[in-house]
């Protein structure tokens, strides 16, 4: 590498003077030239080149016609993308209001009552987190299949036939909801152990006091517990917002957002018009929209997050 | 929950508060017990299923197997070629694990402590890759790795998944070089060492639990990815083992799986909840 053994130059920012030191710049550039040649190469390039595919239009790898904001305006008339834009949201919605109550139930109920059965009670809660989407999406499937599914079979085997004959992933009206039951199953891990975390962090004498004061159980939860997750929750809720407008895994192999359009998200839509259709500038177009609704939403968790003194997740 | 009859007996002294709550806590564990049963179901009711034939599926799915038969598992490992997709996505993760961690060690070693204004625009520079959904690049990276050749190769694969992991790594290489006193480098510079001595002899052990933890995350990402694996492999000799169990999905899709019922539908539950335990990462 570059530096000289025994030169007399200082580290920056620890030192009090400056001293000359020859090696300091080579060895910066050295350090940041693998990072920013991954970085130009797979990231910046990339992305200048979808903000250019986004105003041409192609057939495949074929030759590109510039045709303008022509294909964000086609966008918003498409009932696919439209499809995929409210499914987005409404995942986002759906995951704030479901899956962050019951993460933050468990995680109290878990902090709160905590004896011998926490470490592996937490454990489990967190498991289905790390299973790779396509094993989450099998699962899923295995539950919801027709016929032969776990709920399918279940049913038939007890005699219920009503619940025997409903196809959870076939249906357009139940699709959303079994890809949603299967992604609360798997996702909701992560907030639990997130907040478990902070909430063991209240100091132990906010607790006695409380519990001197009377404030036990639920009343304990709600007064003192749930206005100090006030910052968590919200990180939490950017997470999901986010994560729902960069949804793909789950839907694509659970329905492929089918049947119709009843599970498409944005991602899908991308995957479809890009390696289905070979339309690259719409592809592209999408693209920058889910680059530019993630974007708002990344600023607004950072700009939460300077409100309490820069803290970060 | 009023807990009129708590005996808060706080024990000082110990480690632990103990406060017993008597019928809430049993209360509440219950209900907790009984929902880590329900989320680890899904996990232990393939279990009931992989040993058995089909007949003996179809009449009795829910009793245990009346013998153990591994049948189903080497149906299922010749269909899906389990051993060269686990030899792919080996391949992946390591490389992924090569390719992501000595950049990101490097560059978060200069953005904590070697700061200036040049590495302060290097840094935010770096960070534009941590707001950049991977979905947006999809088109050109794609257009790029064909260009290039690189597409359908599992270097092609785990290449830009590093770059796509960098900015992360390098912003918690960069708080964790931060946390460690200064004085061991200054000692390290008086001692002799130069500027890659101090960074390789001295600081990057000490980031040794920054390492291990970059290890195993970005091992189990690349393990699991499915979106970029989807897109840029075509070959299905390349394929990674969540591209195998999706392509097993797509053979019996839902919308399939009716006209399947008659006999081969009954199979994927069988194989696939043997697949779900050779690829769960």
């Amino acid at each position: 590498m570059s530096d000289e053994p025994g030169s007399g130059g200082r580290l920056g920012g620890s030192g009090t003077k400056r001293v000359r030191d020859r090696t300091r710049a080579p060895f910066i550039c050295l350090c940041l030239l693998p990072a920013f040649l991954f970085l130009a190469i797979f990231l910046y390039y990339p992305i200048e080149e979808t903000f250019r595919i986004a105003l041409t239009k192609s057939a495949g790898m074929g030759p590109e016609t510039y045709i303008g904001i022509d294909n964000y305006v086609k966008l918003f008339a498409n009932v696919e993308f439209l499809a995929g834009l409210v499914h987005v949201f409404s995942w986002a919605f759906w995951s704030v209001i479901i899956q962050l109550p019951i993460a933050f139930l468990v995680a109290f109920s878990l902090t709160f009552y905590a004896n011998k059965l926490t470490g592996p009670l937490r454990a489990i809660f967190y498991l289905a987190n790390v299973l790779p989407s396509a094993i989450t999406a099998m699962l899923g499937k295995f539950i919801f299949a027709p016929r032969f599914g776990i709920i399918a079979s279940l049913a038939n085997t007890i005699g219920w036939k009503w619940l025997g004959s409903i196809d959870f992933l076939g249906n357009p009206k139940l699709a959303f909801w079994s890809v949603f039951t299967i992604a609360t199953w798997a996702y909701t891990g992560f907030p639990i152990i997130y907040l478990m975390a902070r909430i063991e962090q209240i100091p132990k004498e906010v607790r006695e006091a409380a519990e001197l004061d009377g404030a036990t159980g639920w009343r304990y939860a709600r007064s003192i517990v749930l206005p100090d997750l006030g910052y968590p929750l919200r990180i939490l809720a950017v997470l999901c917002t986010v994560g729902s407008l960069k949804l793909f895994d789950l839907p694509n192999l659970m329905t492929a957002g089918g049947p119709g359009n009843a599970t498409v998200t944005l991602g899908i839509t991308l995957y479809r018009d890009g390696f289905i259709d070979w339309n690259y500038g719409k592809a592209a177009a999408i693209g920058v929209v889910i680059f530019v609704l993630s974007l708002g939403f990344t600023i607004a968790q950072f700009s939460l997050g300077n409100k309490r003194g820069g803290e970060k997740i | 929950m009023r807990q009129a009859e708590n005996t808060a007996s706080v024990r000082r002294g110990s480690k632990a508060i103990r406060v017993r709550h008597g019928a809430p806590e049993v209360f509440a564990t219950a209900l907790l017990v009984v929902l880590a049963v329900v989320v680890t179901l899904p996990f232990i009711i393939p279990f009931l299923f992989v040993f058995k034939t089909q007949l003996e599926f179809i009449y009795h799915p829910w009793n245990l197997p009346t013998k153990i038969l591994w049948n189903n598992f080497i149906e299922a490992w010749k269909a899906v070629r389990i051993d060269q997709g686990l030899i792919n996505t080996l391949v992946v993760s390591l490389g992924a694990i090569v390719a992501t961690l000595p950049p990101s060690a490097l560059a978060g070693y200069i953005f904590a402590r070697y700061r200036s204004k040049a590495t302060e625009i290097a840094f935010y520079a770096i960070m534009i890759g941590y707001f950049v959904p991977a979905q947006m690049v999809l088109i050109p990276l794609y257009k790029l790795e064909v260009a290039s050749k690189l597409n359908d190769t599992l270097y092609g694969l785990f290449l830009p998944m590093a770059a796509f992991g960098i900015p992360f790594w390098a912003l918690i290489y960069r708080s964790f070089f931060k946390s460690l006193p200064s004085e061991l480098a200054e000692a390290a510079r008086i001692d002799g060492a130069g500027h890659a001595g101090t960074f390789f002899r001295v600081m990057l052990p000490l980031a040794n639990p920054a390492t291990v933890l970059a290890l195993i995350l970005v091992f189990i990402g690349a393990w699991s990815d499915y979106l970029l694996s989807l897109i840029l492999l075509s070959n299905q000799e390349h394929f990674t083992m969540q591209l195998r169990v999706a392509s097993f999905l797509s053979a019996y899709g839902t919308d399939r799986m009716p006209r399947y019922a008659a006999a081969p539908s009954s199979r994927p539950p069988l194989r696939s909840s043997y697949i779900s335990w050779g690829t769960a990462g």
